[in-house]
This record gives structure tokens, C-alpha cells and sequence, in this order.
């Protein structure tokens, strides 16, 4: 009867450890992967057309339209003064300024954030 | 009877003393390196750090420069409009037609400008230009980069 309670005793001790022997315990990991690039080509360069400026007087306006007849263009202008052409000209700088401004950050921004041309993969 | 009892007891306390000390070892141990490694990534960060900072001084001074160009530019196409009290209506009144072709090449290099602003390349004439009259005076700092004006 010992003997047997013995027996029992060890069985259910097997019994019980049993699940828990020979389990593998889960590892969790992180791996940290980088954000993809965006890698957007630089915008196109700008080809402009070329524009004619004709500059009209009181004295050549009769001979500057008679010209435009003959070439077989509308014999009208569309005019501004002096003082607006300066105007014209200074805000032009500017359009100029800020467009080359803009496309430099860019090209700061993208050599900051993604490295210079020879690190891209 | 009692001293043998006590003679075991002590051994057996010296071997777990040695068994606390031994895990104590492995403790210091791993503590140690996991500092160095936590020494050398921050090390690590601060040399990135370092080189961001000097990365965004640079870019800041470069873009400084480019503003201070802008600045010049237009002062020196305001000087070409009124330089010596010059009045370009008048001078358009006297010389109609040398002042069309003048107004035609400026806005001909305008929009060569905004080109090469817009990211164009430049030509190998616009490169090699080093003489006031190779330039394209409506934006010598983008177009000539190799032209040093005189002071």
C-alpha cells in the first residue's frame, strides 16, 4: 500500500510538470526599419519662350503699327509705361529669387534628410 | 553529534555564500557590459548630433549667402534703371530703337535666369564667363558662377 501510494504520488508530480517541460519560450524582438525614401526627381527645368518688346512713341506709333499690318499681325499692343516696365522688371527679380530660394531648400532639405547623391542605395 | 551538525551547517553556508557571490559576479558582470555598450551608443549620438549641427550651420550659411545675392541683385537692377539719374523713357524717346534691342536682350537673360532658377543647366559659355561682358548681367551670381566682379 506504501508502495502504491508512492506510485501515485510520483505519477501525478510527472503528470502536472509534464506541460510545462520541452515548451519554448516566445521571444520578442523589434527590428527597427528605417522609413522609406520619397526620392522624388527634382522638378523640370523651365524652357521659356522667347517675347518680342516693342517699344512705341508718339513719334514711330504710326510706323510701328503700319509694320505690324504688313507682317500680318493685329495692328494692337498691349502697353505699359516706363516706370511699370521697372516694376515689371523688379518683380520678375523677385518671382526669379523665390523660385531659386525654393528649389534650394529642396536641395538642402533632401541632402539633409537623405544624405548626399553617393550614400543613396 | 552536535559538532558534526555544525560543521555541516557551515560548509554548507560557506558554499552558498560562494554560490551568492558567484551570481552576484555574473550580475556585475552583464551590468558592466550592458554600461559600455550604453557608453558607446551614446557616443554614438553625439557625434550624429555634432555632425547635424555642423550640417545645418553650413546649409544656414549657404542660404544666408543666396539672400544677401538676392539683396545685391535687385539693388543692382534698381542702379541700372536709375544710375546717374538715368530716365529710361526719356532715353527711349532718343533712342527708340537702341533701347528695343537693350530691353529685348535684358528680357531675353530674365528668362534665362528664371530657367537656371528653375534648376536648368548651365551652358559651358555661361560657365567659362569671367569678363563683365560675357555675363548675363540680370543675374550674374546664378548664371556666371565663375565671374568675380571687380569691386
Amino acid at each position: 500500500m506504501y508502495h502504491i501510494n508512492k506510485i501515485i504520488a510520483l505519477a501525478v508530480i510527472i503528470l502536472l510538470t509534464g506541460c510545462s517541460i520541452g515548451e519554448k519560450k516566445i521571444k520578442i524582438f523589434s527590428i527597427e526599419k528605417p522609413r522609406e525614401k520619397l526620392d522624388y526627381p527634382m522638378p523640370t527645368a523651365l524652357e521659356l519662350e522667347e517675347l518680342k518688346w516693342i517699344i512705341i512713341t508718339s513719334e514711330n506709333a504710326k510706323e510701328v503699327f503700319k509694320k505690324l499690318e504688313e507682317a500680318g499681325i493685329d495692328p494692337v499692343l498691349f502697353g505699359i509705361t516706363d516706370k511699370d516696365y521697372q516694376v515689371l522688371a523688379r518683380n520678375f527679380a523677385q518671382i526669379r529669387q523665390k523660385l531659386q530660394e525654393t528649389n534650394n531648400l529642396l536641395e538642402e532639405y533632401k541632402k539633409y534628410y537623405e544624405g548626399p547623391e553617393e550614400n543613396k542605395q | 553529534m552536535i559538532f558534526t551538525v555544525l560543521l555541516i551547517a557551515g560548509i554548507a553556508g560557506a558554499g552558498m555564500y560562494v554560490m551568492k557571490l558567484r551570481s552576484d559576479n555574473a550580475i556585475l558582470k552583464a551590468n558592466q557590459s550592458k554600461l559600455e555598450s550604453a557608453i558607446t551608443e551614446q557616443n554614438k549620438v553625439l557625434e550624429q548630433q555634432k555632425e547635424d549641427f555642423t550640417a545645418i550651420l553650413e546649409s544656414n550659411k549657404k542660404l544666408n549667402v543666396l539672400i544677401n545675392t538676392f539683396k545685391k541683385d535687385l539693388q543692382d537692377l534698381d542702379k541700372r534703371f536709375t544710375k546717374k539719374n538715368r530716365d529710361i523713357g526719356k532715353l527711349a524717346i532718343d533712342r527708340t530703337e537702341a533701347i528695343e534691342r537693350i530691353i529685348n536682350k535684358g528680357g531675353k537673360n530674365a528668362s534665362r535666369c528664371i530657367e537656371l532658377a528653375s534648376g536648368a543647366e548651365h551652358t559651358p559659355e555661361e560657365l567659362k564667363a569671367t569678363l563683365k561682358s560675357e555675363i548675363n548681367p540680370e543675374c550674374p551670381s546664378l548664371a556666371n558662377p565663375n565671374y568675380v566682379p571687380y569691386q
